[in-house]
């Protein structure tokens, strides 16, 4: 945690995340100019492939939007069990090495199967539909959280951990004044990483079986050749996505205000 | 506490095994000194003599490899919890929590002894006080300077008031000045706590100003001169210097006895 080291290898992204709030001027001009130019190209392009901005808008009234809730609640739910289960399994993992030995090549085998395979395999295995999309999410978010924590909890230095136990902690202390506080800022980051794969994730598992939700919109959308609403999902997904990063990274900063 | 005891090496070895095939290091060679409880004593020596390494063993974070090293009859790798509220160390660096304030990085021992949360407070308060650093209570560390950092954690060490203290080159890095003024600090408060204090350095006047003891340590880690600055024969601190300059240059212990 030396911040000299850090500044030059630092993404431009990564510094604004711990800036004060700016507004966002070059994203805003960019993104308007993209939004220009694909008005213009839908002009000269039949609407069934680029749709212009005003029939966008006219899908994106039409929408059920209670969809979106249907959808963010699922999200928000599987990454809470799979926050839980993560840190709770890296606990374990951390605590006692054959536990690690035993457990770190099952994670990995997890974290190498494809998404798509484990959509088929919750089709397979399960009946109940809002089960087989948080056994998807939670199958592929969990070992995130995990493998993230443990790395972090494995990672106090050496120096750090010298010090405390001079002063004879028990296990307990050792572990809640040094090594949880310690992983804070890799949990954070892995619940950036995970709530952008999870609302990536969510749709596709929506599209099996689902007859709720903004995956399940999309099959519509689809099956009625509304090139339109596809794009006003598309919208309504990334606009989530951006605004939850944004949060997110305003509740980092707050919590990791001790970072120079 | 009060009074952790004397503390009673003999025979001390340390070799560390490097892991993947490279050759063992013997960190201390053999070391064999008592040192009586109150004393205020200096350790001297080249780099890569052993003295970080005979620190963590009086800690408990080595285990010798051959011999003994007893506080008050106690081993402190072996008798590990025995030693709660009773040692404490300041290091090369700081080693400040960087997500507590000063503060509260200053109440971590006093949490670990389970205090109450008022008593912890106020006695943080209090060494931050004597350190010149009340305003800077709720500051984090990346926001004081290198001098001030070291100043929480020598408040940090105090808080407990530890009947041994020690100190690994924790002045060494900073400016002179600062390093003096630190030094003067620790050897003022340890003093005036009736503490044992051992203060492991490699510049020689910080060992002289301690005013106790020195030792010389040779490398690899064996005793070159045991130094009582009350009965050593050289009266000025020039002839001093030059002695266990000598020593630490030969490697070997001075041939005659200075007159
Ligand atoms: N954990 C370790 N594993 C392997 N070798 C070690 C370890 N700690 C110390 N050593 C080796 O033991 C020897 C003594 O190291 P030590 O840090 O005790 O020296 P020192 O006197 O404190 O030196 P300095 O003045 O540079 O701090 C060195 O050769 C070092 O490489
Ligand atoms: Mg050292």
């Amino acid at each position: 945690m030396r911040p000299e080291e850090a500044i030059g290898s630092e993404t431009v992204e990564a510094r604004e995340a711990r800036a004060p709030f700016r507004f966002p001027r070059e994203m805003v001009v960019g993104l308007l100019a993209l939004a220009v130019a694909w008005e213009i190209v839908s002009w000269f392009v039949p609407p069934f492939i680029v749709p212009g901005w005003g029939r966008i808008f006219k899908s994106l009234l039409g929408l059920p939007l209670d969809f979106v809730l249907v959808t963010l609640a699922r999200v928000v739910g599987a990454l809470v069990v799979s926050f839980v289960l993560g840190l709770g399994l890296a606990v374990a993992m951390y605590a006692s090495t054959p536990v690690e030995r035993y457990a770190r090549p099952l994670v990995r085998l997890l974290m190498a199967v494809p998404v798509v395979c484990w959509i088929l395999f919750a089709v397979l295995w399960f009946k109940w539909v809002e089960f087989r999309i948080a056994f998807v999410l939670v199958v592929v978010c969990a070992p995130v959280f995990l493998v993230d924590a443990l790395d972090a909890m494995k990672g106090v230095s050496k120096d750090l951990r010298d010090m405390l136990r001079s002063f004879r902690p028990t296990r307990v202390q050792l572990f809640t004044k040094l090594v949880l506080p310690a992983t804070v800022p890799a949990i954070l980051t892995s619940w950036k990483i995970n709530l952008s794969l999870a609302i990536r994730v969510v749709t596709i598992a929506e599209l099996v079986g689902a007859v709720t939700g903004i995956g399940y919109g999309l099959v519509v959308a689809q099956e009625l050749f509304s090139v339109s609403e596809v794009f006003a999902w598309t919208l309504i997904l990334v606009v989530i996505l951006f605004l939850a990063e944004a949060v997110l990274t305003r509740v980092e900063e707050r919590i990791l205000r001790w970072r120079a | 506490m009060k009074g952790a005891g004397a503390i009673d090496v003999a025979g001390l070895r340390k070799v560390f095994r490097h892991t993947g095939g490279g050759e063992a290091v013997v960190a201390i060679e053999r070391l064999d000194f008592t040192i009586r409880q109150g004393d205020m004593v200096a350790i001297v020596g080249q780099t890569g003599c052993g003295k970080s390494t005979f620190l963590n063993i009086l800690i408990g974070l080595e285990r010798p490899t051959e011999g003994r090293v007893a506080i008050g009859g106690r081993t402190p790798y072996g008798d590990f919890d025995h030693f709660r509220g009773t040692l404490a160390a300041v290091f090369q660096q700081d080693r400040l929590l960087p997500w507590r304030t000063a503060l509260d990085n200053v109440r971590l021992p006093l949490e670990l002894l389970g205090r109450a949360p008022d008593e912890q407070a106020r006695r943080a308060r209090a060494w931050l006080d004597r350190l010149g650093l009340a305003r800077f209570e709720r500051a984090y560390p990346h926001e004081l300077s290198g001098g001030m950092r070291q100043r929480v954690a020598l408040a940090r060490a105090f808080v407990i008031e530890p009947a041994l203290l020690l100190a690994d080159e924790a002045f060494g890095h900073l400016d002179e000045v600062t390093s003096a003024a630190l030094r003067t600090t620790f050897i003022d408060l340890a003093r005036t706590e009736g503490h044992t204090a051992i203060l492991v350095t490699h510049q020689l006047e910080e060992a002289i100003d301690m005013g106790g003891r020195i030792l010389v340590f040779g490398r690899p880690g064996a005793l070159l001169a045991d130094i009582d600055l009350h009965s050593w024969p050289r009266t000025s601190v020039a002839g001093l210097r030059g002695d266990i300059q000598r020593m630490l240059q030969s490697n070997a212990p001075l041939k005659e006895p200075p007159a």
